[in-house]
């Protein structure tokens, strides 16, 4: 691709990939330990729920020097010389996205009606087909912290800025152009960008919406 | 050979004791009642029964064989099942449901959905089969309920109000097809209740849990009070009435009105009765030549009558009748 369509275009699929590819990852990791903590009691649960909560409010930029630190040359990481690479923020929006995944795939588990689980085992149903039914009954609500887990990856400026650098056709994003373009007093091309943020979010969002009414198993 | 055997068994949440039942045998086939007010033990007796919670202490066991170990709950839940007061469907089509407890069952997706339509059509509910089953009313979820805990054919079958939401006719229907259900194929149904006319109806034995422990006396007009003392001749405050009673006691405590003492009448009694409350005729069950006539007079109370009475005094429901007791006819406990 040339020119500044292709620019555009080049920096929107980065975007989507590296909002789709952290989300995927941290879903993958997020959604099971949400279940095992809203699905099993054990000591020091309470207080892990805790610190999960506590970590959804983490700052980016926190999150975004604690990566750099890790990757930078001197950082335990440094050898794998990912630093302003895009797989750098990909790294960095997975610590971002791990939380949101597991605590609202705990709060969704511990949510489910407790008659759910009853009726599976009066069923004769055992530990892994209740297990797996009341997975089904909160998919909703999983699903729901899928999306939300997206759409803060893929509006998140700040880590990307520090661990991705904002290079020109290597790690700008969608976020970091639209933060580029206004410190530059390039205001129409800013709206472009974040009109095409806002249209990728809204794309993603019927998706999972349109999976949700069709989501019958 | 009996389905269930209990001895010694003991209940209790967060160290609380709810169910204290020393011994208790059904036998195969039986239609056992288990009736009592709001907290008397009869959910917690059926969910232990089920063998979906573990008891505080005691046995159950089923058709002869101990049910100890978490394996030995896991086999014996393949084989009872049990309805919850409220039925939770799960989400998915009425068929998905009813054939959840045989695909558990590693019977195959065709061959599960044919014998989930079998059990539906048993029940009369063929035609609800591709119906969402969250849109289905409290009745309807109800019966399916009831075709899905059959659906697996297992020995017994726990329904905890089976009835409670659902109309008259649906108490009928229900149970209708509960006794189709036992004379096609050995069945033990144990059901808790609260309305006394279906346990006596339908339930060839009975079970009175109050409080946790079987009771003496069956709960019909059972009340809890609070008993101000002060003299042998108290008044109590029940609901919205105030009753005479002989007692010595104060505090908290349990009035039975014995429903064979109430004389109903269909003008106010001048007697030696202390208690005389007006009211209007809810409901009418006859047993035999005896008729069970509730009436609600600001609390609900059950009179055993005989046929022959009922009928000499015309009483009928929406009708108004007197119902009188004296005060030493109240048990206290």
């Amino acid at each position: 691709m040339s020119g500044p369509g292709g620019e555009v275009a080049g920096i929107a699929l980065l975007s989507l990939r590296i909002a789709l590819i952290a989300t995927v990852i941290a879903c993958l990791l997020g959604v099971p330990l949400g279940f095992f903590l809203g699905w099993t009691r054990f000591a020091g649960r309470r207080v892990l729920l805790a610190l999960l909560n506590t970590a959804l409010a983490l700052p980016t930029v926190v999150i975004g020097l604690l990566i750099y630190l890790l990757l930078a040359r001197r950082g335990p990481l440094g050898a794998l010389g990912l630093l302003y690479t895009w797989q750098a923020i990909v790294v960095a929006e997975i610590v971002l996205a791990l939380p949101i995944a597991t605590a609202l795939s705990a709060a969704a588990i511990q949510s489910v009606d407790p008659r759910v689980r009853r009726t599976a085992l009066t069923l004769g149903a055992g530990t892994l087909r209740t297990a797996w039914t009341v997975a089904l009954e909160a998919r909703f609500a999983i699903l729901a912290g899928v999306a939300v887990a997206f759409g803060r990856v893929l509006s998140e400026v700040g880590a990307a800025l520090m661990v991705g650098g904002n290079v020109r056709f290597q790690t700008r994003t969608l976020t970091t152009a639209i933060t580029l373009a206004t410190s530059q007093g390039q205001f129409g091309f800013a709206v472009a960008l974040g009109l095409i943020l806002l249209a990728l979010a809204l794309t993603v969002s019927v998706i999972i919406q349109l999976l949700q009414g069709h989501g019958d198993v | 050979m009996a389905t269930f055997d209990v001895a010694a068994l003991r209940q209790a949440y967060g160290g609380r004791p709810v169910l204290a039942l020393d011994a208790l045998t059904v036998r195969e086939g039986a239609r056992l009642a288990v009736v009592g007010p709001n907290g008397a033990g009869k959910s917690t007796l059926l969910r232990l029964l089920a063998f979906v919670d573990t008891p505080a202490a005691g046995t159950i066991a089923l058709e002869g064989k101990r049910i100890a170990s978490g394996a030995a709950r896991r086999g014996a839940r393949l084989r009872v099942t049990m309805v919850e007061q409220r039925p939770y469907l799960f989400r998915g089509s009425v068929l998905e449901n009813v054939a959840y407890g045989l695909r558990a069952r590693g019977v195959s997706r065709a061959a599960a959905a044919d014998r989930a339509r079998e059990a539906l059509a048993r029940l009369r509910l063929k035609e609800l089969a591709g119906r969402d089953a969250r849109a289905l009313s409290d009745g309807e979820v109800q019966r399916v309920a009831v075709a899905r805990a059959l659906a697996v054919e297992p020995v017994a079958v726990l329904l905890d109000e089976p009835v409670s939401g659902a109309d008259r006719a649906a108490h009928h229907a229900l149970f209708a097809a509960l006794a189709e259900e036992q004379a096609r194929r050995p069945l033990t149904i144990v059901f808790a209740s609260h309305l006394l006319e279906d346990a006596y109806r339908w339930a060839d034995d009975l079970l009175a849990l109050h409080l946790g422990q079987p009771s003496p006396v069956t709960p019909e007009n059972l009340f809890r009070v609070d008993l101000p003392g002060g003299s042998a001749m108290q008044e109590v405050q029940v609901g919205p009435l105030t009753l005479e009673v002989v007692t010595d006691r104060t505090g908290p405590a349990t009035l039975a009105i014995p429903p064979e003492e109430i004389v109903l009448s269909t003008a106010s009694l001048h007697s030696s009765a202390r208690n005389v409350l007006r009211g209007r005729i809810v409901r009418v069950a006859e047993h035999g030549a005896a008729v069970r006539v509730t009436l609600d007079a600001g609390i609900e109370l059950v009179a055993l009558i005989t046929r022959k009475s009922f009928d000499e005094m015309g009483l009928a429901i929406g009708g108004t009748a007197f119902a009188s007791f004296k005060s030493v006819a109240v048990r206290v406990f």
